[in-house]
């Protein structure tokens, strides 16, 4: 059995990290970003991320709208290393998949937005997955 | 009084094992406390050592008001410590919440609520040498004769 | 979260070589460390919601006591986002003042970093030199404002105490102690062969990652982030000539020889401050006001920023506190340890950011 003696639940401690003013407010910034809402987010932010990385949200946000994804349209609007590597809600073979097939979808003569709403509705998928 | 609880007695003057446990305090007197281990105040010319390793301590000292996790694993630790055992409460977050204990705090101060405290150390924080003089003036109190002074 | 081997090894919360309770849950194949999970919430204390709707005078407090080693800075930079709103002017005396402690403040807090580092390696001989080199520290702390540790020396509009003339030549004297003595336990750090052993190219941390979690202060400039020195853009320090310290090798090694470099270069700033302290009062006076502001000042650990909004009387309504500790303790978790080659190397990386658990979860 691989469970970690002493163990608590941390969901409520996460939760209040999560309730500070800078926080909340990122906390809303992302879900814009994805189109979903903020309680299920927050949820699946709970569900994934460590303490730590809770409490660094703020400047890893910051962080990645300001160096993630430089240049690439399609992978901007996607948020490619925006979540994969700078806040680390999907893995990166998920995000390569859906990368790969939203730019597939363009070649195939797609509109790019239209393209990029599917990209992002599969997003939102893995993310509550 | 018997030879044993004589031998006893001498040995436990001469070597203190020192614990210090952090419930959630603005670290102020954790540094206090190390500051104890410099030469300047030498607490091992009194034979205290400062271990942090409850399973081998004498004296726990508790700073901080009690935080959410704290509150069932600061008994956990308690009851780890080999008997005899001392908790000395440093500073005032463990007396009184110190500035933590206002509206909207998440701790649950005082720690005698959930383990024995047998001396404090009043100051936000005490000095080195105040800390010093406590475990040395407490500990003896309690551990000399303790075999025969057990019911 | 997802097992992916069998083998979890906790540290914490209560560890000999931890200062402040944390837990890290490491994740190993054989020796080698896979990933890190930090848990926290030992020293959530909740500061930022007791502080809303108190007026500044108790908040001012309560600042301090977010973290006690770095007390000065806490206190200064909320005292200057203070003085930011409501547009108080500092005297230069005070500034100049300011800078002499909060330089104190970051010596001693170094020292204790590299003491806290140093007893995590088991050289214990040198932990104890440095310990015993902070005491001198810590009594000129005491000597100009009071107190050793939460000496709450600022106020918006000045300080509180004058440095004598009797206690500066002090001051000096100890100075020179203090750098003799360093400049002793340097070269031990320096040339120490087994130290070289397990510092050098363990933990290390790149640029790039060092950018993406944006990690500050020392442990950001042993990784070559440059203008990552807030006090490059405050202009007291700007006055004195201050210029940044950055290494590129990123490990352990780097971050301790940074803030070694940075306890020699803040004996050179007080020693200008005193030796030009301006005359004039120290207190110019001033009413807090309604408003709202952001202000980042350089702790010992990094860039700590303070964004408050108060209404007319100077009560504060809203505060949000971003202290250092909170990305470099993340950078430390998620980046310098996870693949580290043994886990006899997880404590003495973590230790070697200078983690301060009190700081980072308020
Ligand atoms: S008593 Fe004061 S210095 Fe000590 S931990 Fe509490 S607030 Fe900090």
């Amino acid at each position: 059995m691989t469970r970690y003696l002493y163990e608590k639940d941390l969901r409520p401690m996460k939760y209040t990290i999560l309730t500070s003013t800078k926080h909340d407010r990122t906390v809303r910034a992302i879900a814009h970003r994805l189109g979903m809402a903020d309680a299920k987010l927050r949820m699946a932010m709970i569900r994934r991320l460590d303490m730590s990385l809770l409490e660094n949200l703020e400047s890893r946000w910051e962080m990645g709208q300001k160096h993630a994804d430089g240049g690439d349209g399609v992978a901007g609007e996607l948020g490619c290393e925006l979540f994969t590597r700078f806040i680390p809600l999907l893995d990166t073979e998920t995000m390569q998949s859906i990368y790969d097939e939203t730019t597939t979808m363009i070649q195939n003569g797609l509109a790019v937005d239209d393209a990029i709403t599917r990209g992002r509705e599969r997003i939102r998928k893995a993310v509550l997955r | 009084m018997s030879i044993l609880q004589d031998i006893k007695n001498a040995v436990r003057s001469r070597s203190i094992h020192v614990a210090y446990v952090d419930v959630g305090s603005c670290n102020g007197c954790d540094i206090e406390v190390l500051a104890c281990l410099a030469p300047r105040y030498d607490i091992e010319q009194y034979g205290i050592y400062v271990h942090n390793n409850p399973r081998e301590a004498d004296v726990l000292l508790v700073i901080g008001s009690v935080t959410p996790q704290w509150v069932d694993k600061l008994r956990d630790i308690w009851d780890k410590i080999p008997e005899p055992k001392v908790a000395v409460a440093i500073g005032n977050c463990p007396i009184s919440g110190c500035v933590y204990a206002r509206r909207g705090t998440l701790t649950t101060p005082p720690v005698e609520n959930y383990i024995p405290i047998a001396a404090s150390v009043p100051g936000c924080p005490p000095r080195p040498t105040e800390i010093l003089s406590a475990i040395l003036s407490v500990a003896p109190l309690i551990f000399k004769d303790y075999e025969e002074k057990q019911p | 979260m997802k097992k992916t081997v069998d083998v979890s090894i906790p540290l914490g919360p209560v560890h000999p070589c931890w200062k402040e309770p944390v837990r890290l849950k490491c994740e190993t194949a054989g020796e080698r460390v896979l990933r890190v999970e930090v848990e926290l919430g030992y020293m959530k204390k909740g500061i930022e919601r007791i502080m809303r709707g108190r007026p500044w005078q108790e908040v001012m407090f309560l600042a301090e006591r977010v973290c006690g080693i770095c007390s000065v800075i806490h206190n200064m930079v909320f005292i200057e986002t203070m003085e930011e709103i409501s547009d108080i002017a500092v005297p230069p005396r005070a500034a100049y003042l300011r800078v002499i402690v909060n330089e104190l403040d970051r010596i001693a807090s170094h020292i204790l970093a590299n003491f806290s580092y140093c007893y995590t390696i088991e050289h214990e001989t040198l932990a104890m030199y440095l310990l015993n080199t902070r005491e001198i520290v810590l009594d000129n702390l005491e000597r100009i404002t009071g107190s050793r540790v939460n000496t709450a020396y600022m106020i918006p509009g000045g300080v509180r105490f004058d440095l004598l003339p009797e206690d500066a030549v002090t001051v000096l004297a100890d100075l020179d102690k203090v750098e003799e003595e360093m400049r002793r336990h340097t070269r031990i750090f320096e040339t120490g062969p087994l130290i070289a052993l397990r510092s050098k190219g363990i933990g290390v941390m790149d640029r790039e990652e060092a950018i993406r979690s944006h990690t500050v202060g020392p442990t950001a400039r042993a990784s070559g982030v440059s203008d990552s020195d807030l006090r490059l853009r405050h202009p007291t320090y700007q006055a004195l000539g201050f210029e940044q310290i950055t290494r590129t090798e990123g490990d352990n090694f780097a971050r301790i020889m940074v803030r070694f470099q940075e306890i020699f270069q803040s004996i050179d700033l007080i020693r200008k401050c005193v030796t030009t302290l301006p005359d004039g009062p120290i207190r110019g006076g001033g009413l807090c006001r309604a408003g709202e502001g952001s202000h980042s000042g350089e702790a010992p650990r990094g860039e700590l920023t303070y964004t408050i909004k108060t209404d007319e009387y100077g009560r504060v309504l809203d505060i949000a506190i971003r202290t250092p500790s909170i990305m470099n303790i993340e950078a430390c978790a998620h980046a310098m340890i996870a693949d580290a080659a043994s886990i006899a190397d997880v404590t003495s990386t973590f230790i070697s950011s200078d983690p301060c658990v009190a700081c980072n979860e308020r």
